[in-house]
């Protein structure tokens, strides 16, 4: 899942610990009785990334998309564990995996001007048209590519897919080249989420595809509209509104809706945004945490601290090296590289221990016995040193068995490609002084954060040696789409990579297309554990920071933070007070 | 007077000309963002990225790009759409445009307001305390940058943050056709914002200049001839020395009308400055280019204004 460029800030991991203990009370994450009626207001920075559910993929858009819209499977807020919703019970999984089997639950309509029930057909819709370039979905190769007939290469129109059979109006059988074992997990995405095929069709053709403007709901909310169907409720870069979705009904749903109106308001300056949700002028932060200065000033107030809350971001910061140019295609100069960071320096960059727990490996806590325990918990760190700050004589000596005499790197200056703004451009600056203490001279180039990305580290013939400020958060709720995309060799591409140290180990990618056919979960999680310790020995990439994410709500509203997404809350159990 | 203007409005598209090739050049020739590879996310095949590609016009080489870029510009006043939501770019700065003239308006009215009297008051007692307070506050006006301003005035005066809840909050903003009470009170903050810096510059160069033309030998005779002294103050002294003010008040004006970038993030004002952030952060360029040609236009006419304007306060100033 793609991160925004923002500033997280947290508790150390254990942030779930310090939500049962009591801070960050008036939880209603349970579904426990709210209040029915107001409006609630949200404050966010940016806009959404795509307002059509088909493209989305920011977790602040997905906070607005699920509770519009209805996938097949989707999460209650203090849960990782999907649950069916458009579905009428789990996925069932063919004995060899090549099928999956789906039940749609009856009486579902679509808001209007649509109207009518929900069917298998519309699901199936709309999951092809995430393959159109003009929709151009930005996972639906990578989780549905599997399917038969899936097309490998984009579209001009909305393909049909032979492998989505839809037998009857309520049934969906997938039909897989391969087993896969995140398929069930994939369909807790927003794709999956209906969309009207003889409504959407006409916005779908050209270039672009309109839809989003148009779009129609099957959740407790929908976005503003006219009786034609144009979304009224959405200036970009200014407003939502979501208005309740009259065609709902909250018998086939376990979301409670308790407020009639929610207003996304954008725009505005974190600083002044956490000013408004404490005086009560705004009820909760969308996609920005509040500043430093602001969190160290609410963690020292005891009113106002138990409107955070604090949830893991599931996955991890970390710096990539470059391992198909020296000196970083050397094992034991990367393993050296992995002693000397500084990762509580690093972590200071970002606020220091209140950001979250150094990181020590790829698959974070909060993940559990869903691969972390596997692989190894806290107590799994190849490259220890007292306090995280680096361990000098251990890469020095690790220099020295390279080959480097002196202990320190004695060859062409190295460069770094970074963000040209805090904090990014301090953590470059950490990872440049870390390095020349074993003798690196390292060159930065500072970029706007995108550019970083699309221009150099996502382009393997212009990737520098060292991308200091990358980082992956879980598409969903399983370690593969932590490690995969991220580490396995055959997912290296000329652009748009996401392997920015462009590891290619085959021992590793074995392990890794081995266990992405794995269906059995304890099979499963136990591959992907030792594939992530395999990962971290190979210190292509060194992890630095498990992150939290703060959510700010004021006193008039219950808190529900989706343990899922990120701490994005959930508004749709959220009630005004 | 005719030729000259026609000769600047003919200099004046020229230089819009110029101003969009170099906005496109800029953004082709250095390391921004790949807008096609933002638009397809962070899964996508680079499959798909060239695909998206081809669909926005990005795989053609970028003179041809520019070429249909100007031709919709010139054949039919279209700016394009934006990369990141398809929105068309000239839609979307119109809508914004009521309030960055908002912003700009109200902006200048308090900097002339308060600006123009403080440097006559300076410029009249000259060294006085009052004259070193006035100046010395301009200074800090001058030095506080826009953003800092900005936070401290909704920190101390607007309603939801500040400690006096006297002014609209950040993000408060409706047209002035909605609620005329509730656009005011949203952009009072703004304004005074805004004119701080403009309001003291003003004030320095109004008492430069008024103390510059006192000395005059004109003005020695208007007070020989026996007129009160606010009459050669306001008459024949100020006519003077207010003529470069005029200048410099229509070049501010053009470059506000572009955006005030800063005062709009911060008071959180959809207006044409907001626009054009989110655009370079977006790396849109298409909303880029539009909100670069919007300011330019903006600049370049009202310099035309100002110049004709000159030749009507200044009788020695004429144009062949």
């Amino acid at each position: 899942m793609r991160r925004r460029n923002a500033v997280f800030v947290g508790l150390a991991a254990g942030a779930l610990v310090l939500v049962a203990a009591g801070f960050g009370n008036g939880g209603n994450t349970s579904g426990a009785q709210g209040k029915k009626g107001g409006t609630i207001t949200m404050l966010s920075n940016g806009d959404v990334d795509h307002i059509d559910p088909g493209q989305a993929y920011y977790q602040f858009t997905y906070a607005i998309t699920y509770i519009t819209q209805r996938p097949l499977l989707a999460y209650k807020p203090n849960s990782v564990t999907p649950i069916p919703d458009l579905a009428a019970s789990m996925p069932t999984v063919s004995a060899n995996g090549l099928t999956v089997t789906v039940h749609i639950k009856h009486g579902i309509k679509f808001s209007p001007p649509v109207n009518r029930e929900v069917t298998s057909a519309d699901v199936k819709y709309a999951m092809e048209r995430g393959f159109d370039s003009a929709v151009a979905n930005g996972y639906a190769s990578a989780y549905f590519g599997d399917l038969v007939g899936a097309p490998t290469t984009p579209q001009n129109k909305v393909p049909n897919i032979s492998g989505i059979q839809t037998p009857d109006k309520y049934t969906i059988v997938f039909k897989l080249t391969k087993p896969s074992g995140v398929f069930v997990g994939a369909l807790q995405e927003p794709l999956t989420a209906p969309v009207p095929a003889s409504y959407a069709r006409k916005y779908d053709k050209g270039t672009a595809s309109s839809y989003g403007n148009w779009q129609v709901a099957t959740g407790p909310y929908m976005i503003q509209n006219n009786a034609a169907g144009k979304i009224t409720g959405y200036t970009p870069g200014r407003q939502i509104v979501l208005v309740r979705n009259p065609n709902w009904n909250p018998k086939t749903s376990w979301r409670p809706a308790y407020a009639d109106k929610i207003v996304i308001k954008e725009g505005f300056d974190p600083t002044v945004g956490t000013k408004q949700i404490l005086s009560g002028s705004a009820d909760v932060n969308g996609d920005f945490p509040p500043p430093a200065a602001e969190l160290k000033s609410i963690t020292s107030n005891s009113s106002q601290k138990s409107e955070l809350e604090f949830t893991a971001t599931s996955g991890s910061r970390y710096v990539a090296l470059n391992t198909r140019k020296p000196p970083f295609n050397k094992l034991l100069v990367r393993q050296a590289v992995a002693y000397v960071l500084d990762r509580n320096a690093l972590r200071l960059t970002r606020g220091g221990p209140i950001d979250g727990k150094i990181a020590t490996h790829f698959i974070s806590p909060d993940f559990g016995s869903v691969g972390f325990n596997q692989a190894g918990g806290f107590n799994f760190n190849p490259f220890p040193s007292a306090g995280g700050s680096g361990d000098v004589a251990k890469a020095m000596a690790l220099m020295k068995k390279a080959g480097y005499k002196s202990g320190k790197y004695s060859g062409p200056q190295v460069t770094q490609v970074a963000d040209n703004s805090p904090p990014g451009s301090n953590t470059a600056a950490v990872v440049a002084n870390s390095l020349a203490k074993i003798g690196f001279n390292v060159k930065t180039i500072s970029v706007q954060h995108a550019a970083m990305y699309t221009r150099f580290c996502n382009v393997p013939k212009n990737e520098p040696n060292i991308c200091p400020n990358v980082g992956w958060l879980a598409d969903f709720h399983e370690p593969q789409t932590l490690l995969d995309p991220t580490f396995n060799g055959k997912n290296i591409i000329p652009t748009n990579n996401s392997n920015w140290p462009l590891l290619n180990d085959p021992a590793i990618n074995k392990l890794m297309d081995k266990a992405e056919l794995e269906l059995n979960p304890e099979t499963r999680y136990k591959e992907w554990g030792q594939i992530d310790d395999m990962i971290t020995k190979t210190a292509a990439a060194i992890p630095w920071i498990w992150e939290t994410s703060p959510t700010l709500y004021s006193t008039k509203v219950t808190h529900a933070s989706e343990l899922w997404n990120g701490g994005e809350p959930d508004m749709s159990f959220m009630s005004v007070k | 007077m005719g030729a000259y203007i026609v000769r600047r409005t003919l200099w004046a598209i020229l230089l819009l000309l110029v101003v969009s090739f170099l906005t496109f050049v800029i953004f082709n020739v250095f390391p921004s963002a790949d807008p096609a590879a933002l638009r397809a996310g962070r899964n996508a095949t680079p499959a798909l990225i060239e695909q998206i590609r081809r669909n926005l016009g990005l795989d053609k080489p970028f003179y041809t790009q520019y070429w249909i870029y100007l031709k919709g510009l010139l054949e039919h006043f279209n700016l394009g759409y934006s990369y990141y939501n398809t929105e068309s770019v000239k839609s979307e700065i119109f809508s914004r445009l009521p309030a960055t003239i908002s912003v700009t308006v109200g902006g200048f009215v308090a900097w002339m307001l308060i600006g123009i009297p403080v440097g006559i008051i300076s410029a009249i007692k000259p060294r006085s305390l009052l004259d070193r307070i006035m100046m010395g506050g301009s200074l800090v006006a001058i030095s506080a940058p826009v953003y800092f301003l900005g936070l401290v005035s909704l920190f101390l005066f607007a309603q939801g943050t500040g400690v006096l809840q006297w002014a609209g909050a950040a993000g408060s903003y409706v047209p002035i056709t909605q609620n005329p009470g509730t656009w005011f009170n949203s952009l009072i903050l703004a304004w005074l914002t805004l004119a701080a810096a403009f309001a003291a510059f003003y004030a320095r160069m109004t008492r430069g200049n008024l103390i510059e033309v006192m000395h005059e030998d004109y003005i020695r005779t208007a007070r020989a001839k026996g007129l009160r002294e606010s009459v050669v103050i306001t008459k024949h002294g100020l006519r003077a020395a207010l003529t470069p003010i005029v200048t410099m008040a229509g070049m501010d004006i053009g470059l506000l009308l572009g955006g005030a970038i800063l005062t709009e993030i911060v008071f959180n004002i959809p207006g044409i400055g907001r626009y054009a952030y989110d655009a370079i952060v977006n790396a849109d360029l298409p909303a880029i280019q539009g909100t670069v040609l919007f300011g330019a236009f903006f600049i370049v006419f009202a310099n035309l204004v100002v110049d004709i304007l000159y030749a009507f306060l200044d009788p020695r100033v004429t144009y062949g």
